[in-house]
């Protein structure tokens, strides 16, 4: 048997910022260990004041490079800053490579910055309900700013807007045909359109794609029309940085639209419902599975499934009675 | 019910050293055998490299060695893992070495020891037989 | 031992003796290349039929020189025996050169290490752990006064190995030094690696940066152009790129892809071809496949001479001629039964000298452990030695000439470095595909390809995946060790040498640099001058690099001294 963990004392470290608890406190909440429910429970309280900043794109659009000029420039306004950033796990091995940290080695000494690699463990979508138990873990640990990068590769950009309050979708030249395909679903998915590399051959054109596909949309009065901000977040150079500063300024823009509308209590709510719907999800499957160990029915659902003598929506519908709804 | 607990493994050169093809080789192999690997890169001092391996929780540290210098860096992330105490995770070095420094630095702290000529085999079952239980 | 014993003994060795069945009628494990091209049992004149000796292949020291640069090679002169040396402090380094010409050095050829690579003077934090690990550690004119003491630099032929941005604070070095003692520039003869634009993908990337990389790689070659005719200013290096995991035709292919980014620059200066490609060299690296590399080393001649005929417009045949360096393949040799590395060493630099090398590096066993111990190295030049006095490698010209299977290997390696050349051609050259981490990626790639081929058992090494034994306690000839001492004693000196020199000098000398960066002039004079003043390399380098936008210390952790 494994010693319990103190769960009292461990989020008591947590909240005084101790980093070895808070990494302890993530792979927990990660591998879903049983103190899970009491150690968010017990740190729940602590959190909901820090700003969550969300950066998805495609890979090698320069996220995690524009996510440490961002690091950079909220530690010179004093304020702290931790960062999850989710990789695909390979749906083959199970394996991940967290390659991104070399671009952020400036910041590993800088005790005002925490950086959490993640591997997304096949949640489809990219973002796990860990992530949400991370965010928090890190508001816990005194963070003023939580970033969250993922790679974005269609629902996962979806789900980012859910968890973040401020969304930045990372584009780059030559992206042409996937530009064209995003227009559908380019105005729920970002408050930020971040135009990286626009020091590329083409970065003109995509600029105007861009613009016409936001040309088309008419929002509501009032509320947040999505900015364009054209970025190089690589060079050898400083003096060949561009637009690092334009990002933050539309960054800080946005915050006091949430602010000022109000908007941001509307995002909390669809934040908290996807949360609650995640866990609830999550937690039912357990206690169902849970209900039937040992009486050999669940094998027995599977197997007349197969068989044809029944279906899953049936079963489903008949478990839900028998052991939920008529409780 | 807990998950399968995966494996994560912070592999990082130490110091100047630029021999990197092996590290970079190691950590995708390492990937394809089911583990979550952060490959840091290149010029880390031993407190970089420590306290990257704690706010990770990694399982594993494996540092890449090829210019000589392992016996003045290994003493010092020893005594940063110490400072730390990140007991519990596996300390295991590849790279150029003299047969003659093997025990030495065993006798450093480092758990495990892969010359250049190993193959991906013999590490990935040892980690998997090894990483020490939390 | 008595009866019972032996008969015991048989029975338990049953297993071995159905491996003895097995090991008689073994067949080959690979068919393939080393670089994985499928061969085929036998070649005959069928493989070339549209073979055209003068146009293709040519007698020796005739164009397109596959068959060899000078038409009597090794009867007008042997090779050159340059083993590597770099060690500890100068003194050290000094030691061991002056140890390997009393016996049969032929050429004296110093490596700096990673901290001057990185233009780091001993006493920078990144530095002091490091100093001589890996080389020897020149921070100002006064190490390279050491490292020369009472060797006539006109008599011997250096070769200075600094391939980084540091390549230019070197040459001022070395230059300073010959000057003070007398001797006249155009009497100096040598080389100098200086290819930073390869160095980026050894670990130097904060030193070389690309535009700073062609500009002072140019700049030595410029200069050497104009003042130092007999000295070879640049060994583009592809043995170090081969050295990444990469194929035999992706090291032709990537290391003339770099020669066109500084002889596209020396043109753009107003440079004329013939003036300066005479005195281009090239570093190769020799792999295990012996035919397949000395094909590679015949293409390459051949490509080459066309390259720079029918690209570039030479008219000069020295211009066109394919000069190299081998450095056998560090990356083929491995720690366990370390003793066989001296076999794969010496197959290795038999492919040299087959494929007709102008100047040998041989590697010392120990390499996969430590820097050579003075027995390894007298080792590594005992095995040169023995090749060229004994086998008779040195008595014809291009002896795999006319060879099927060798001369339709070496129209496979051109046929496929071309089409890797019109890859980078397709992504916008050279410099784009570095930039846009093109050629990281393929390294990347084919360095996981060596390794499951070792872990697959489609490459077989004795030691690693076949014939294995238990580990070795001791390193056969003993363990060299850097002196903690002679690091100590470096850095101290450098210390005392930034606290005692006349800074007011030094200050003058400094902006003098940083005006000529400025306007644009080539810097080998200024950095001269600020040698002499006593400026260190790390001072030197730093002021270009902020002249460029850089920061000053690649490492980014020191400011400059003199705003």
């Amino acid at each position: 048997m494994k010693k319990k963990r103190n769960v009292k004392e461990m989020v008591e470290k947590l909240l005084a910022g101790d980093r070895r608890t808070a990494a302890r406190l993530i792979t927990l909440v990660e591998n879903e260990m049983e103190e899970q429910h009491e150690v968010m429970k017990e740190i729940y309280p602590h959190t909901g004041q820090a700003m969550i900043l969300g950066i998805t794109g495609a890979g090698g659009a320069g996220k995690s490079t524009l996510t440490d000029h961002l690091i950079k420039n909220f530690r010179e306004q004093g304020k702290t800053v931790g960062v999850a950033v989710v990789d695909p796990s390979s749906p083959f091995s199970g394996g991940a490579f967290l390659g991104d940290r070399i671009r952020l080695q400036k910041h590993f000494l800088d005790d005002g910055v925490y950086i959490r690699s993640m591997a997304s463990r096949g949640h489809l979508g990219g973002l796990s309900r860990a992530t949400y138990d991370v965010i928090r873990i890190m508001e816990a640990m005194g963070m003023d700013v939580v970033i969250v990068e993922t790679l974005g590769a269609g629902q996962d950009e979806i789900d980012i807007i859910h968890i973040a309050n401020t969304c930045l979708l990372v584009a780059t030249p030559g992206m042409g045909d996937d530009i064209q395909a995003m227009k559908a679903g380019i105005m729920e998915i970002a408050d930020i359109i971040v135009l990286n590399k626009a020091d590329l051959d083409g970065a003109d054109k995509s600029l105007r794609h861009l613009q016409g596909a936001l040309s088309i949309v008419c929002p509501e009065e009032g509320k947040w029309m999505p900015k364009i901000v054209p970025t190089v977040s690589v060079a050898s150079k400083p003096v060949d940085l561009k637009g690092i500063d334009e990002l933050v300024a539309a960054i800080s823009e946005h915050q006091e639209y949430l602010q000022e509308s109000r908007a941001i209590d509307q995002v909390k709510f669809e934040r908290t419902e996807q949360e609650l719907g995640l866990i609830f999800k999550d937690e039912l499957q357990k206690l169902i599975f849970k209900g039937l160990r040992g009486t050999g029915k669940k094998r027995k659902y599977i197997n007349s499934i197969i068989e044809g003598r029944d279906d899953p929506y049936s079963v489903v519908e008949e478990v839900l009675e028998k052991y939920l709804v008529t409780k | 019910m807990a998950k399968k607990r995966n494996i994560k493994v912070l592999v990082s050169k130490v110091g100047l050293d630029g021999h990197a093809r092996g590290a970079k080789v190691v950590s995708s192999l390492l990937k394809e055998a089911g583990m979550e690997v952060i490959y840091l890169g290149m010029f880390h001092m031993p407190e970089n490299i420590v306290k990257a391996a704690m706010d990770e929780d990694v399982d594993v540290i494996g540092l890449s060695y090829l210019s000589g210098e392992h016996l003045i860096f290994t003493p010092k992330i020893v005594e940063e893992m110490r400072k730390h105490k990140l007991d519990d995770v596996l300390l295991i070095a590849g790279g150029t070495f003299p047969a003659e420094d093997i025990p030495t630095m065993e006798e450093m702290g480092i758990d495990k020891i892969f010359r250049a000529g190993s193959l991906t085999d013999d590490f990935v079952q040892y980690i998997k037989d090894n990483v020490k239980k939390r | 031992m008595d009866q019972t014993n032996l008969a015991e003994k048989e029975n338990t060795c049953k297993t071995s003796w159905d491996d003895y069945l097995k090991a008689y009628y073994e067949k080959p494990s690979s068919l393939k290349s080393w670089s994985g091209y499928d061969l085929k049992e036998i070649y005959t004149p069928a493989d070339r039929p549209e073979e055209n000796y003068e146009k293709d292949v040519a007698d020796a020291g005739t164009y397109p020189f596959t068959r060899g640069i000078h038409a009597n090679m090794f009867r007008g002169r042997l090779w050159t025996k340059r083993e590597v040396v770099g060690i500890g402090s100068p003194a050290d380094t000094h030691a061991r050169l002056k140890y390997l010409s009393e016996q049969g050095g032929s050429g004296l050829n110093t490596i700096a290490d990673v901290t001057y690579e990185m233009g780091l003077d001993a006493d920078h934090p990144w530095a002091v752990n490091e100093v001589g690990l890996t080389g020897v550690n020149i921070t100002s004119i006064k190490d390279m006064e050491t490292l020369t003491k009472d060797i006539p630099l006109d008599k011997v032929s250096w070769s200075l190995i600094t391939a980084s941005t540091a390549a230019p604070v070197t040459m001022a070095q070395y230059i300073a030094v010959a000057e003070d003692r007398g001797y006249k520039l155009d009497a100096l003869r040598g080389s100098i690696q200086n290819d930073p634009i390869h160095f980026r993908y050894c670990g130097f990337r904060p030193a070389c940066p690309l535009d700073l990389s062609i500009k002072l790689g140019s700049d030595v070659m410029e200069f050497c152009t104009e003042k130092m005719r007999k000295w070879y200013y640049t060994t583009v290096n592809m043995y170090d790129l081969r050295e990444q995991g990469i194929n035999a035709p992706q090291e032709v292919a990537f290391g003339f892809g770099i020669a066109m980014c500084y002889i596209d620059e020396l043109i753009r200066r107003g440079l004329d071809i013939d003036d300066f490609a005479p005195r281009f060299t090239f570093y190769v690296s020799c792999h295990m496949d012996i035919f397949e590399e000395v094909a590679k080393i015949r293409a390459a001649r051949r490509m080459w001479a066309r390259l720079l005929k029918d690209k570039y417009g030479a008219k000069d045949p020295r211009s066109m001629q394919f000069r190299f360096a081998v450095h056998t393949a560090g990356c083929s040799l491995i720690p366990q039964q370390p003793l066989n590395n001296i076999v794969r060493i010496a197959y290795e630099a038999l492919t040299a000298v087959l494929g007709g090398v102008q100047s040998l590096h041989c590697c010392s066993y120990d390499e996969p452990m430590c820097l050579p111990s003075e027995k390894a190295h007298l080792q590594a030049l005992r095995t040169q030695q023995i090749l060229a006095y004994e086998t008779g490698v040195t008595n014809v010209a291009d002896p795999l000439g006319g060879s099927y299977y060798v001369e339709s290997l070496t129209d496979k390696m051109e046929e496929e470095s071309l089409k890797i050349m019109k890859q980078v051609e397709d992504l916008g050259g050279m410099e784009e595909a570095i930039r846009t981490e093109s050629l990281d990626r393929q390294c990347e790639s084919e360095a996981i390809k060596r390794q499951k081929e070792l872990d697959n058992g489609e490459k077989l090494s004795v030691g690693v995946n076949v014939f294995t034994e238990k580990q070795e306690k001791t390193t056969p000839l003993g363990v060299q060790r850097v002196s903690a001492k002679s690091a100590k004693q470096q850095i101290e000196e450098v210390k005392e040498l930034k606290r005692t020199r006349n800074m007011k000098k030094l200050r003058d000398a400094i902006k003098c640099l940083r005006d000529d960066v400025g306007a644009g002039k080539n810097t080998i004079p200024a950095m001269i001058e600020a040698t002499r003043a006593f400026g260190t390399t790390g001072e030197l380098l730093g002021t270009v690099r902020e002249v460029f936008g850089y920061p000053y210390d690649p490492m980014e952790t020191l400011e400059s001294p003199f705003n």
